[in-house]
C-alpha cells in the first residue's frame, strides 16, 4: 500500500504498539491478559508493517526462519521449564516446590515459573500469527 | 528405574520432535528417518514399561505441579490407559516404518519434515487423550487431534484432499464446539471438571438434574461420534480417509477413531456411571444407531469402485460393531468393544497397507483392475487376503474371534435380534471382499507366473508383522482378553 500517511503513521504507531504487546506479556501473571493477547498485539505490529510497508520490509525485521525458530524454541522452553519439577524431585510444572523465586504478591519478578512460561507464550503466538500471515501473503 | 514420570517423559519426547522438525524443514531425509525412528523406538520402549509397571503395581494418578486433582490437570495411567497407550504405539510404530519408504511416493519432499512433525503431534494428542483424567484437557488434547490430522488429510495439496479436510474441518469444528457444550453443562451442575470429582458428585445429584445431564451427554456424544464417525455423522469419513496418504488412512482408521471411541467409554461409564447413563436410556439408542450402521456402511462399500474408499465405508460398518459393544452397556459387551478396537485397528491397518502397496507398485485404485493381481504382488495380496478374510470372520483371525465374541455377549443378554444383524453384515462384509480376493488370485492369463513383489522390504515387513499379529490373537485370544478383563473391571 503505497500512501504516505499510513507508511508514517505505521512508522510511528509500531513501537508503542510492541511496547503495549511486551507490557501486556510481562505483566500476565498480575493483571488482565497474558500470554495470548499480548502476543497478538506484538503479532499484530509485524502485520501492520506487511500490510503498510510490504513483505521485504517485514520480512527484516522477522524472517519466516527466525519465526519459525521462535515457534519451536518456546515450546521446548516450556517443556524445559516443566521439567525443572522432575529434577528437583517433584511433578512436572511443580512451581514453589522446585524452588522457583515467589517474591512479593504484584512485582513483575515474582510467583516463579508463570512469567516464564507467560513469556513462551507469547513468543509463541507472536511469531505464531506472522508466520500464517506471511504464508498466506505469500501463497497469493 | 520405571517411576510415575514415564507418561510426562514420552509426551514431552514427542512434542519436543514435533517442534523440532517444524524448525528443521531443510534436513535430510535420511537423517530425518532416523531420528524419528530411534524416537519411536524410545517411546515404545518406555511404553512397554510402563504396561509392566501398571499391570504389577497398580494404577497411578499424576498431579502436575502438586496440584490437588479438583483444581489442577491430572493423568489417570490405569490398566485401561496403558492398554490403549500399548495399541496407539505398537500400530502406530509399525505404521510409521511402513510410511518411511511409502511417503516419498506420496507427497513433495519438501513436506516430509512436516508431515512427520503432524504424526508425532498425533501420536501426542492421542497419549494425552489416554492419559487425561480431567475433562478440559481432554477436549484440549482432541482439538490438536482435530487440527492435526485435518493438516495430515490437505498434506498432498490436491483439490479433492483440500475438500475433504475442509469437510473433515468443519464437522470435526462443529463436533469439538458440542463436546465442549457438554463439558460446560456437567461444569455447570457439578462445578468440577475432574473425572472423579465429577462422578462423585453426579452419583448424588443426578436425580435432581436429570434433563440438564441427558443434554451435557447428548452433546458429547454427538460431539464425539462426529469425531468418531458413528453412522449418521460420518459422512466426512470416506472422502478424509481415502485421499489422505495410505499411512495416515491407515493411522486414521485404525488408531485415532478408536481413540474418541475410547474417550466417549470413558465418559459414559468412568466419568457419569454405568447407572445413571443406563436409566437415561443413551446405550439403547447407542446400540440402534450401531446396529443401522453395520448395516448400511456395508451397503456403502458395495457401490464403492475406489479401493481406499471401500475399505473407509468398511471402517463405519466396524465401528458400529464397537458401538454396539459400548451399547449394550455390560462388562461383557465393553471388553467386546476393546477386543475389537484392537481386532479391527489391526486388521483395517493391514489392508490399507496392503492397499497402499498396490498403488505403490501398479497406480491402480480401481477395484475392477485388479484381476490377477496376486502373481505380480503374492505377499502384498496374501496379507490383503487373510485381511479381508478377518473382516469377514473366517476362523484363524481376530475377525472371527471378534464376532464370535460380540455374538455370544448379545445372546447372554437376550437380543437375538443383533445376532440376526451381525449375520447379515457378516454376509455383506463377504459381498465386497470376496471380488477382489476371487480376481486377483484366480483370474489372470493361463501363462501369468508368479514373481516376487516389487515393493521395498521396508514395507512389507510392517504389513506381514500387523497381520501377523491379527492371527495370533485369533488363535490366542487371551493375549489380550485377560488385560482387558482387568481394565474392564477398573471402569465399571
Amino acid at each position: 500500500m503505497d500512501d504516505l500517511i499510513v507508511r508514517k503513521v505505521t512508522k510511528w504507531i509500531v513501537p508503542f504498539i510492541q511496547v503495549y504487546g511486551i507490557f501486556i506479556v510481562l505483566h500476565g501473571h498480575i493483571s488482565p491478559g497474558g500470554g495470548f493477547s499480548g502476543g497478538a498485539v506484538l503479532g499484530s505490529s509485524i502485520i501492520l508493517i506487511t500490510l503498510s510497508l510490504g513483505l521485504e520490509k517485514a520480512s527484516g525485521i522477522l524472517s519466516h526462519r527466525t519465526s519459525s525458530l521462535l515457534e519451536s524454541g518456546s515450546i521446548i522452553w516450556y517443556v524445559l521449564i516443566g521439567f525443572a519439577g522432575i529434577v528437583t524431585g517433584n511433578n512436572f510444572l511443580t512451581n514453589r516446590g522446585a524452588g522457583f523465586h515467589m517474591g512479593e504478591v504484584g512485582d513483575i519478578i515474582s510467583s516463579g515459573t508463570i512469567p516464564l512460561i507467560t513469556v513462551a507464550i507469547g513468543i509463541k503466538v507472536a511469531s505464531t500469527v506472522i508466520t500464517l500471515f506471511h504464508i498466506i501473503i505469500e501463497e497469493d | 528405574m520405571v517411576n510415575e514420570h514415564f507418561p510426562i517423559y514420552m509426551l514431552a519426547i514427542l512434542l519436543v520432535n514435533a517442534a523440532i522438525f517444524s524448525a528443521f524443514t531443510k534436513l535430510s531425509f535420511r537423517f530425518l528417518k532416523r531420528v524419528v525412528v530411534v524416537n519411536l523406538l524410545l517411546i515404545w520402549i518406555m511404553g512397554v514399561s510402563l504396561f509392566v509397571k501398571v499391570v504389577r503395581d497398580g494404577a497411578f494418578r499424576y498431579n502436575f505441579g502438586d496440584w490437588h486433582q479438583a483444581v489442577g490437570v491430572q493423568f489417570y495411567v490405569d490398566e485401561l490407559a496403558v492398554f490403549m497407550m500399548m495399541f496407539i504405539l505398537t500400530l502406530s510404530n509399525l505404521i510409521i516404518i511402513y510410511s518411511l519408504k511409502d511417503i516419498e511416493h506420496e507427497i513433495e519432499s519438501k513436506q516430509f519434515a512436516r508431515y512427520y512433525t503432524l504424526v508425532f503431534l498425533m501420536i501426542f494428542s492421542m497419549l494425552g487423550l489416554t492419559f487425561s483424567n480431567d475433562m478440559f484437557n481432554m477436549f484440549i488434547f482432541m482439538e490438536i487431534l482435530s487440527i492435526a490430522s485435518c493438516s495430515i488429510i490437505s498434506i498432498k495439496n490436491s483439490k479433492g484432499s483440500t475438500l475433504a479436510s475442509f469437510r473433515y474441518l468443519i464437522l470435526n469444528t462443529l463436533g469439538s464446539l458440542s463436546v465442549l457444550m457438554g463439558i460446560a453443562l456437567i461444569y455447570m451442575v457439578t462445578g468440577q471438571l475432574n473425572m472423579n470429582e465429577i462422578h462423585g458428585e453426579i452419583s448424588v445429584i443426578w436425580k435432581y438434574y436429570p434433563t440438564n445431564i441427558m443434554m451435557a451427554l447428548a452433546f458429547i456424544i454427538i460431539g464425539f461420534g462426529t469425531k468418531a464417525a458413528i453412522f449418521p455423522l460420518h459422512i466426512w469419513l470416506p472422502d478424509a480417509h481415502s485421499v489422505a496418504p495410505t499411512p495416515s488412512s491407515a493411522l486414521l482408521s485404525g488408531i485415532v477413531v478408536k481413540v474418541y471411541i475410547f474417550a466417549i467409554i470413558k465418559l459414559l461409564f468412568r466419568v457419569i456411571g454405568v447407572e445413571i447413563v443406563g436409566e437415561l436410556g443413551i446405550p439403547t439408542a447407542i446400540a440402534y444407531l450401531a446396529a443401522i450402521g453395520t448395516i448400511l456402511g456395508s451397503i456403502f462399500a458395495i457401490a464403492q469402485k475406489d479401493i481406499k474408499r471401500m475399505l473407509a465405508y468398511s471402517s463405519v460398518a466396524q465401528i458400529g460393531y464397537i458401538f454396539l459393544g459400548v451399547g449394550l452397556a455390560t462388562k461383557a459387551g465393553l471388553e467386546f468393544a476393546m477386543f475389537h478396537i484392537v481386532s479391527h485397528g489391526l486388521i483395517k491397518t493391514a489392508l490399507f497397507l496392503s492397499a497402499g502397496a498396490i498403488i505403490y507398485q501398479t497406480e491402480k485404485r480401481d477395484i475392477r483392475k485388479l484381476d490377477g493381481i496376486a502373481y505380480e504382488m503374492p505377499a502384498t495380496m496374501m496379507v490383503f487376503a487373510i485381511a479381508a478374510l478377518g473382516m469377514i470372520g473366517i476362523p484363524g483371525t481376530s475377525g472371527f474371534m471378534s464376532k464370535i465374541f460380540l455374538g455370544s455377549v448379545v445372546l447372554q443378554e437376550g437380543k437375538a435380534f443383533y445376532l440376526f444383524i451381525i449375520i447379515l453384515s457378516s454376509f455383506l462384509n463377504a459381498f465386497y471382499y470376496m471380488p477382489i480376493i476371487t480376481s486377483a488370485f484366480m483370474k489372470s492369463d493361463s501363462e501369468a507366473k508368479v514373481v516376487n513383489d516389487k515393493i521395498p522390504r521396508r514395507m512389507v515387513v510392517p504389513m506381514v508383522i500387523v497381520i501377523f499379529l491379527s492371527i495370533a490373537i485369533g488363535f490366542y485370544p487371551q493375549l489380550i482378553t485377560e488385560i482387558i478383563e482387568i481394565a474392564v473391571d477398573s471402569l465399571l
